[in-house]
C-alpha cells in the first residue's frame, strides 16, 4: 500500500502553498496614448490562504496590477482565473462583491455609520437585516472595537487606526475568499501601523483568507508576506519567493538593492516571539500578596526585580527588594511594567520594545493581556545567532549545488 | 395715510399676494430642480456635455430679466406661464453648477472604494455621490431661490402673479400720495419672504444632511 505523506512544511507558522485560488495569466494593460504597457504580461499564482505581497518602487505598476484583478481597470489582454473560473469577462460588479477590497485612504463612506459602512457588501448581495447586524457586531468584535460603542458612530469620529480597522472589517463583511489590500497601513503613524500589522496577522491565522497585498515598503512585505513578488518596471516580476529566500538569496542586483542595507536586521522580522524559548522562571507575584512573602521569593531567585501581576494576571509593576521593603501600595511602588509584546510579534518588535522598556526585557502576554513569560536581550541574541548559522548553511548549500563550492571559504571566514 | 395705516389696511391683500408669490417661486424652483440637478449629473458623468451645459445655463443669467419674461409672451401669452418659464431658466445655473461642483468634490478614494465593493453606477450615484454632494447642491438651490424670490417681482410686468403686482400698482399711481406705500409694502413683503425661505433652507439642510458630513 502506498500513501503519499503530506509534505512537511519548513515554516510551520506560515501556510504552505496549497491549491491555487487566483491565477493571473499574462495580464497586460495598455493605457491609450502610452507607448509601453503599464502592466506587461504579469503571470502569478496565489495559493488558498496565502498572503502574497506585491512590492516595488512607485510607478512599477503594482497598484495597477492589483486593480486589474478586481477589474477596476479592465485588462487589455490576459486572463484572471478565480477558483478555477475565468472571470476576465462577465459582470465586474458581481466579481468585486466576491473580492474584499481595502485601500490606503480607507474610502469609508463619511455619511454612513460604521455599521452601515461594514454592511455595504452584505446588503448588495441581499443578506437579511438580522444576519447583517449580527455580522457587523461580530466583525467589530474581531477588530477589538466594542459594537455598542462604535456601531452608530460616523467615520470622522474615529481615529486613523480605527478607520483602517473598519476598512478591513468592511472588506471581510460578506466573507469573500479573496482580499486585495492596497497599502492598507500606509497612511498610519508607525506605532499604530505596527499594531495593526500584528493584529491583522493574528486575524489571518483565524480567517485564512487569500490575500494580495501591495506595498512599497520591503519591511512590511517581509513581515506580512507568505510570499513576496518583487516587481520592477511594468510589473515584471524580478523575484517571486518566500521572504526568507528573497533575503538570503536575492535573484539579482535589482532585488538586492531593493532589499537594501540591513538585511540582517530585516531578518528579525521573520521570526516571532512564539518561535523563541521565553524565560518562564522570572519571579512573579501578585498585587494582593503580602510584601514579606514577595520579598522571600525574590530573595530566593537570582533576579534583582520581580514582576507583579494584577487580578487578571496582567503585568502591572516591576519591584525591587528595596521597593518591597519600603512598603506602601503595591500598585504604586517600583516601575510600571511596560514593553508588552504578544506571541505573534516579530523579534524586531520585541527588540524595539525592549530598548524602551524599564526592566531591560520585554514581557510576553497573551491576547487578553495575561502574562506568559519574559524575553531579554540574551534570548534575542541567541535567536539571531541560530538564524545566522542556519542561513549561512543554506547559502553554502546553494553555492555548492551551483558548483562554486570553493568560494565557500570566504563564508567560513566570517 | 402713513405706511403703518397702509399696512393695517392692506394686510389681507399683501398676505394674499405673498401666497401667490410663494406659489410662483415654488413652482419655478420645482421645475428648475427637476431639470437642473439631472443636468449637473449629466455634466459630471459625460465630460463632453460639461461645457455646453454650463455655457447655456449661464447664458440665461446674462439676459436682462425683463427680456427673458417678454420673449415667452408669444409662446405662453400673458400671466403666470411666461413668469414661470423665465424664473425657471434663471434658477437653473446655480443648481446645475453646484450639482456639478458637489459631485466633482467627492473624494475619489470614496468613489474608488465604492466601485471596488461592487456598487453599480446608479447605486453609487444615489447612495454615495449624491448624499456627499448634497450640502453643495442645496447651497445652489438656496442661492437660486433667493434670486428667484427677488426677480419674481418683475414677472408682474408680463401679468405674473405675486407681490410684483403691488409694487407696479404703486409705480403706476405715482402722483398719488399712497404710491410709495404700495412700493414699500410690496418690497417689504418680498424681503420677508426671502428671509423665510432662507430660514427654511437652513432647516432643510440640517434635516437632510447626514450627521457624518455636517
Amino acid at each position: 500500500m502506498t500513501t503519499t505523506d503530506p509534505q512537511p512544511s519548513t515554516t510551520p507558522d506560515r501556510q504552505a502553498a496549497g491549491e491555487t485560488l487566483i491565477e493571473l495569466v499574462e495580464l497586460t494593460k495598455m493605457f491609450p496614448g502610452e507607448p509601453q504597457p503599464a502592466v506587461d504580461r504579469l503571470s502569478l499564482s496565489v495559493g488558498r490562504g496565502e498572503i502574497v505581497v506585491l512590492v516595488g518602487p512607485s510607478g512599477c505598476g503594482k497598484t495597477t496590477s492589483m486593480e486589474l484583478i478586481n477589474r477596476l481597470i479592465e485588462p487589455t489582454s490576459g486572463h484572471i482565473i478565480l477558483d478555477g473560473e475565468d472571470v476576465t469577462e462577465g459582470n465586474p460588479d458581481e466579481l468585486r462583491r466576491r473580492i474584499g477590497y481595502v485601500i490606503q485612504e480607507t474610502g469609508l463612506l463619511p455619511h454612513r455609520t460604521i455599521a452601515q459602512n461594514i454592511a455595504t457588501v452584505p446588503k448588495l448581495v441581499g443578506w437579511g437585516k438580522g444576519r447583517v447586524s449580527e455580522r457587523v457586531d461580530e466583525l467589530l468584535g474581531m477588530m477589538g472595537m466594542d459594537p455598542d460603542t462604535y456601531r452608530s458612530r460616523y467615520p470622522k469620529e474615529l481615529s486613523g487606526g480605527q478607520r483602517q480597522r473598519v476598512g478591513v472589517a468592511r472588506a471581510m463583511a460578506a466573507d469573500p475568499p479573496v482580499m486585495l489590500m492596497d497599502e492598507p497601513f500606509g497612511a498610519i503613524d508607525p506605532i499604530t501601523r505596527e499594531r495593526l500589522q500584528n493584529e491583522f496577522l493574528r486575524l489571518q491565522q483565524q480567517i485564512q483568507k487569500t490575500i494580495i497585498f501591495v506595498t512599497h515598503d520591503i519591511d512590511e512585505a517581509i513581515k506580512m508576506g507568505d510570499k513576496i513578488a518583487v516587481l520592477r518596471d511594468q510589473s515584471h516580476i524580478a523575484q517571486f519567493d518566500t521572504p526568507e529566500n528573497i533575503l538570503t538569496n536575492p535573484a539579482d542586483d535589482y532585488v538586492a538593492d531593493f532589499i537594501g542595507a540591513g538585511a540582517s536586521l530585516k531578518r528579525l522580522n521573520l521570526s516571532r516571539i512564539r518561535d523563541l524559548e521565553v524565560t518562564a522562571d522570572a519571579p512573579i507575584g501578585s498585587l494582593d500578596e503580602e510584601p514579606a512573602e514577595l520579598l522571600r521569593r525574590l530573595g530566593a531567585s537570582d533576579w534583582s526585580a520581580m514582576l507583579l501581576l494584577d487580578a487578571k494576571r496582567r503585568p502591572s509593576r516591576w519591584v525591587t527588594m528595596g521597593d518591597l521593603r519600603r512598603g506602601g501600595d503595591l500598585s504604586r511602588v517600583g516601575l510600571e511594567a511596560r514593553a508588552l509584546v504578544e506571541p505573534h510579534a516579530t523579534l524586531s518588535d520585541a527588540l524595539n520594545e525592549l530598548i524602551t522598556s524599564n526592566g531591560g526585557c520585554a514581557i510576553v502576554v497573551a491576547a487578553d493581556g495575561a502574562y506568559q513569560g519574559i524575553v531579554d536581550l540574551e534570548t534575542i541574541m541567541a535567536a539571531v545567532r541560530t538564524m545566522r548559522e542556519q542561513h549561512s548553511a543554506f547559502y553554502l548549500a546553494q553555492k555548492t549545488s551551483h558548483g562554486v563550492g570553493h568560494d565557500s571559504r570566504q563564508d567560513e571566514g566570517r | 395715510m402713513t405706511f403703518f395705516d397702509y399696512l393695517t389696511n392692506s394686510y389681507d391683500n399683501l398676505f394674499e399676494l405673498s401666497l401667490e408669490h410663494i406659489r410662483l417661486v415654488l413652482i419655478s424652483m420645482g421645475i428648475a430642480i427637476v431639470a437642473g440637478v439631472p443636468l449637473g449629473v449629466t455634466a459630471h458623468r459625460l465630460k463632453f456635455t460639461r461645457a455646453p451645459i454650463l455655457s447655456i445655463t449661464s447664458f440665461f443669467l446674462t439676459l436682462p430679466s425683463l427680456a427673458l419674461f417678454a420673449i415667452f409672451i408669444p409662446i405662453f401669452g400673458l400671466g403666470a406661464p411666461p413668469a414661470i418659464a423665465g424664473l425657471t431658466l434663471y434658477a437653473l445655473l446655480p443648481i446645475t453648477a453646484n450639482t456639478l461642483a458637489g459631485l466633482t468634490s467627492v473624494d475619489p478614494s470614496i468613489v474608488k472604494a465604492s466601485r471596488g465593493m461592487g456598487m453599480g453606477s446608479y447605486s453609487r450615484l444615489m447612495r454615495v455621490e449624491m448624499p456627499l454632494a448634497w450640502p453643495v447642491i442645496i447651497a445652489g438651490i438656496r442661492v437660486s431661490t433667493q434670486v428667484v424670490v427677488g426677480i419674481a417681482a418683475i414677472a408682474a410686468l408680463v401679468g405674473g402673479p405675486g407681490l410684483g403686482q403691488e409694487i407696479f400698482r404703486g409705480i403706476r399711481s405715482v402722483p398719488n400720495a399712497n404710491a410709495p406705500n404700495l412700493v414699500y409694502g410690496g418690497t417689504l413683503a418680498v424681503v420677508v419672504l426671502a428671509l423665510l425661505f432662507d430660514a427654511a433652507f437652513v432647516l432643510i439642510r440640517r434635516l437632510t444632511t447626514s450627521r457624518g458630513i455636517r
